[in-house]
């Protein structure tokens, strides 16, 4: 009984940081969020001195706020560029060093490393690339002089800037992926790989009717990752187009490539709105777990038990 | 439908491992061939170059007199059944069945057709709507047969089908596999390390032992007449007895003396050119005999250490003093452990080797 009694202390104990830590960082701020967003809070001076509970007022102006809806829609096709984008980027990756390329391991790493610098590098190098790099490039060759007009530059335009965030997503995040889809793919029995070639498949074939079925389990987590990554997507964001160029929507000029994550952050702190941009967040909370929940449960249907 | 022929066929991996060394082989038409031998004697690099899982390095494969070396798998018109056999998981057997056709592109009507045959066949009508997960061991191998036989292909390879099945299934699934083979009359080739595997379904063996081919023959053939000491001691159950003597003569007589006993061997004139040498006896369990009374120079004295009641028969483990070796006696003769018996010895039956070469002295 002492033993036991010893043992739950000890279990407490340990786990104690960590849930110290989850508590203060995730949990009490979580709920605090929640709580804010029906307040009118707008600085971050004491809050205490100020604040009155509104009700629903932020989340009604939220909705009718062009910039956040803008947001969200571009959020979304984002999102699905964005979650495409990695996907075939990353399995095509997989599938090209699970050969047997020589330097394999070296092409391994070499896909990898964009991940392991932060996503603000990232954005400031792309950034350079597309505003210095690439018109520098269009003065030299005379064939591509169009680039080298100031009109033509990549993040000067809503359209193409969303595909350059595209293009700086998936060069950041497709080497982590890739290394998802190498471990299903190589563990797809090769027995199964070389059944399909004495059946007629050819490698097309058995990569279409073997391989990409067999690495359905593997859809579901890349898909969820990536998603989920794409619809937060910040830092990027920032360094690369700071929410420029500007449009017009519903009547209002707004930021062209702002997503989600950086309407609230804006909202919250560079517009004070501490209150608003806490409703907003709150919603962005609840839909991507709508979503995670559906992309989840419709990807583990396609599983395949062994 | 398809003779296969092997001519000197060789496989060397990178970094000059050799795991198959000039193999020439002959599968005749209709013929059910099986290379049997431990593991790693090279029995699945052989038969995987048969299929084109593997590039051949030296030597040629032709099938139907044709060369094969640089056919991919699909135009050789053969199917293959895996160890494991590697069944799509995501597929029911129906479609595991069909896939081989579909990838050809034979019509529909035909698919269902021959799918059904073989369902009906094989007695796995019943599943083809489940997944591999939800078939026992044997069902799954009777689907991975299924897929190969739908496909009606020139030739069958087998890699180890039986390996995963218990007991029981095996045999059951050996004799399916035979009756397969008489029913449709195509050249199979069946790869196993077991020997009992290779002796019930054969038609002709080739036993293999570190990539070099020992023997090739009928499995009584081996059996009766095996080539060296390893086929001696690699077919047959329990194994042939072998036993270090040496030949020695007197007048006009040859007698081996193992050291513990010396016997006479009768019609023993071929060894007399191994006089003073030393032999390798062989003698197969049952060709040894339990008699009550010692005769000089016809009888070996041994103490017994196991006595295993197999019903039919005994297997006695016996004990020279320098050799061990088996006695495969009646069931009706009372025999117990730490006992000392007299056995005799049917040397119309025996082999010997030189204790050299390890090969068999031809009578």
């Amino acid at each position: 009984m002492k033993r036991r009694k010893q043992n739950t202390f000890i279990f407490w104990l340990f786990l104690s940081p960590v849930l110290f830590a989850f508590v203060v960082v995730i949990v009490i701020p979580f709920f605090l969020g929640i709580f804010y967003s029906f307040t009118n809070w707008s600085s971050s001076a004491r809050a205490d001195s100020v604040l009155t509970f509104i009700g629903l007022k932020n989340f009604y102006r939220i909705f009718r706020d062009p910039s956040f809806l803008y947001s969200f829609l571009i959020t979304i096709i984002y999102t699905f560029l964005n979650v495409i984008s990695i996907n075939v980027v990353a399995l095509v990756l997989a599938v090209v060093v699970t050969t047997k390329l020589k330097l394999r391991n070296l092409y391994r790493v070499g896909f990898f490393i964009p991940n392991l610098i932060g996503g603000l590098v990232l954005g400031y190098v792309w950034q350079f690339i597309f505003n210095n790099a690439i018109p520098a490039i269009g003065k030299a060759i005379p064939l591509l002089a169009g680039f080298a007009n100031a009109n033509n530059l990549i993040l000067g335009k809503v359209d193409s800037s969303i595909v350059a965030l595209v293009l700086v997503g998936t060069w950041q995040y497709a080497g982590y992926i890739m290394m998802i889809y190498i471990a299903a793919i190589e563990g797809v029995p090769e027995s199964l790989i070389e059944a399909a070639t004495i059946d007629g498949a050819n490698s097309f074939q058995r990569f279409t009717s073997i391989t990409i079925p067999m690495v359905a389990q593997a859809f579901t987590i890349t898909t969820f990752l990536t998603l989920v990554q794409s619809f937060k997507q910040f830092d990027i964001n920032v360094s690369l187009t700071a929410g420029g160029p500007s449009t017009m929507f519903m009547g209002k000029p707004i930021f062209g490539t702002e997503l989600l994550s950086l309407n609230i952050y804006n909202t919250a702190f560079v517009a004070n709105n501490l209150a608003e941009g806490q409703a907003k967040a709150v919603i962005f909370f609840i839909v991507l777990v709508i979503v995670s929940i559906i992309q989840v449960t419709v990807n583990k249907k396609k599983e395949v038990e062994m | 439908m398809a003779k296969v022929e092997l001519k000197g066929i060789g496989k060397v991996y990178d970094g000059n491992v050799r795991a198959v060394d000039n193999a020439n082989i002959v599968v005749e038409d209709k013929e059910f061939l099986v290379l049997v031998g431990p593991s790693g004697c090279g029995k699945s690099t052989t038969l995987r170059m048969i299929a084109g899982l593997e590039d051949i390095s030296e030597g040629e494969l032709l099938i139907d007199g044709k060369v094969v070396n640089n056919v991919p798998p699909k135009d050789r018109d053969i199917a293959m059944v895996f160890q494991n056999y590697a069944l799509y998981p995501h597929m029911t057997v129906y479609d595991n069945m069909a896939f081989g056709l579909k990838i050809r592109k034979f019509s529909k009507e035909e698919i269902v057709k021959r799918v059904n045959e073989a369902a009906k066949i094989l007695d796995i009508e019943e599943l083809l709507d489940r997944k591999p997960k939800a078939l026992s061991g044997g069902q799954r191998q009777r689907v991975a047969v299924g897929r190969a036989i739908v496909r009606q292909p020139k030739v069958f390879l087998f890699d180890e089908p039986l390996s995963n099945l218990d007991a029981k299934l095996r045999v059951q699934m050996r004799a399916e596999i035979s009756s397969l083979h008489n029913r449709l009359k195509a050249t199979m080739i069946y790869v196993t390390h077991d020997q009992v595997e290779a002796m019930t379904m054969a038609d002709k063996i080739v036993v293999l032992k570190d990539g070099v081919i020992q023997q090739i023959g009928s499995p009584l053939d081996l059996y009766n007449k095996p080539a060296n000491k390893f086929v001696a001691g690699f077919i047959g159950s329990p194994p042939m007895n072998f036993m270090q003597v040496t030949a020695t003569e007197e007048n006009g007589k040859v007698f081996i003396d193992e050291g513990t006993f010396k016997m006479e061997v009768p019609g023993g004139e071929y060894l007399k050119s191994y006089v003073g040498k030393n032999l390798i006896f062989g003698i197969r369990p049952e060709d040894i005999s339990y008699v009550p009374e010692a005769i000089p120079h016809k009888t070996m004295n041994a103490h017994v250490t196991v006595v295993e009641p197999l019903g039919a028969e005994i297997h006695v483990y016996l004990y020279t003093g320098k050799h061990q070796f088996i006695a495969r006696v009646a069931p009706d003769i009372n025999i117990a452990v730490d006992q000392k018996l007299n056995f005799t010895v049917d040397f119309s039956k025996a082999v010997f080797f030189d204790g050299e070469t390890e090969l068999v002295i031809n009578k």
